[in-house]
């Protein structure tokens, strides 16, 4: 049985319902909070932070996709390759992947064309 | 007893996350793992070096924390099981990071100088990698919903950095609470970011302490005296335009590897939570509620 709970689209104000799972609140429970990429009616994707309540404890717009022709070099350190690879596939998440993916091509982790 | 006692504050500021994590024992475990590394790292230093003429400062520095928690006994490294219980997972990239940064560069960590071994660029993006990771970043969150640092009115953010303004934005939201404040940086390049973020979430970014022309409720300093040439100045200006200090800082008394790991990110120099108290009070704040001392100091002053 599943979980529905209301949220606002940070960017068109629409109102849109998210449908909590257990998988996700028992998530939530594990690790202090849970993200779940949800879209609003009108197509914007929202990153949600959900607590271990059911509760939404943030909102944030899903930016755009990166660039599809970039690519991780050898130079990333393994325990930046699994996020770098995740904002490369998916865009930026937030504003810190946004920093993250500037400061990785200034490091010469991502090479874009 | 003595940490637990110590740090009792943090049930009543940070209840979830402890819980999340797992309580009490589980920050025992952290420390548990956090020496098991401290040890693999010494005994791949040693594999380059004599531990009699440690040729860098971050060798040297490396031994005198070795030695601090117990993990060389003189130039003996005695050994650290890698404990039987995996750490929480929510730690799982800081350890990946020590893996990456120190341990697999420990060689070129006590043969070179550290802008050789990791070159500014890297460094910068390290330092991204690691205040941006989804544990920092929930500590800090849980620090400022736990103190209750928005509903004290506005703030200013001492060297915010690009993160911190986003985890007290998240604070903010986690309380409900109006998002007042503004962001300090002294280093033009993060300065840059800075205003981006600012423009987007509304708070005012300042570079330098010149620019502040305003006064604040509560200043907040999170993690700043390690990274300070002169961090006395900075509470001393913080008390001329603010009522109220927040201060977290990790400090020298649980000094951990995570020290090293800053420090190989440019970190300054460790201080203690003594010296944090000391310094506070010479520049005319007077303790009002002290939650934890080590290895995260929080208190605030008034």
């Amino acid at each position: 049985m599943s979980l529905a709970i209301k949220f606002r689209c940070p960017v068109c104000g629409t109102d849109a319902t998210l449908a909590i799972t257990p998988e996700l609140l028992k998530q939530a429970t594990e690790k202090g909070a849970a993200r779940v990429t949800a879209r609003c009616p009108r197509g914007h994707a929202v990153l949600l932070t959900i607590d271990q309540y059911g509760y939404i404890r943030s909102t944030i717009p899903v930016q755009e996709a990166a660039k599809p022709d970039c690519e991780i070099t050898d130079k990333a350190p393994p325990a930046a390759q699994q996020r770098l690879q995740a904002i490369l596939e998916k865009g930026p998440a937030t504003d810190a992947d946004v920093i993250l993916l500037e400061k990785a091509k200034a490091a010469g982790w991502v090479i874009c064309v | 007893m003595r940490y637990v006692l110590g740090n009792w504050g943090l049930r009543k500021i940070v209840p979830h996350l402890l819980r999340s994590i797992g309580g009490f024992s589980a920050l025992r475990l952290f420390s548990l793992w956090e020496d098991y590394y401290l040890y693999v790292l010494v005994k791949s230093m040693f594999q380059c070096m004599e531990c009699e003429k440690p040729p860098t400062s971050f060798a040297k520095m490396a031994l005198e924390l070795a030695r601090r928690r117990r993990v060389l006994d003189g130039c003996r490294p005695k050994a650290v099981e890698q404990p039987k219980r995996p750490y929480p997972q929510l730690l799982e990239s800081y350890f990946h990071m020590l893996e990456d940064v120190l341990i697999g560069r420990a060689c070129d960590l006590v043969a070179k100088p550290l802008e050789d071994v990791i070159p500014d660029e890297e460094a910068a993006a390290l330092y991204q990698l690691f205040v941006s990771s989804d544990w920092y970043s929930a500590v800090r969150t849980a620090i400022h919903a736990g103190v209750g640092t928005p509903k004290r009115g506005r703030a200013l953010l001492i060297g915010a950095g690009t993160q911190e303004p986003l985890d007290y934005v998240k604070a903010c939201q986690v309380l409900n609470a109006r998002c007042d404040f503004a962001a300090l940086e002294v280093d033009e390049k993060i300065y840059r970011d800075l205003e981006r973020l600012a423009a987007k979430y509304g708070f005012t970014a300042y570079l330098g302490w010149d620019s502040v022309k305003e006064t604040f409720d509560i200043a907040i300093a999170t993690n700043v005296l390690n990274w300070a040439t002169d961090p006395s100045d900075i509470f001393a200006k913080a008390r001329r335009v603010a009522k109220e200090l927040l201060v977290t800082q990790g400090v020298v008394e649980g000094m951990s590897i995570l020290f090293l790991l800053t420090v190989a990110l440019r970190a300054q120099r460790p201080v203690s939570w003594r010296e944090v108290e000391g310094i506070a009070r010479q520049a005319g704040w007077r303790l009002e509620e002290r939650y934890a001392k080590y290895p995260l100091y929080i208190a605030v002053f008034r």
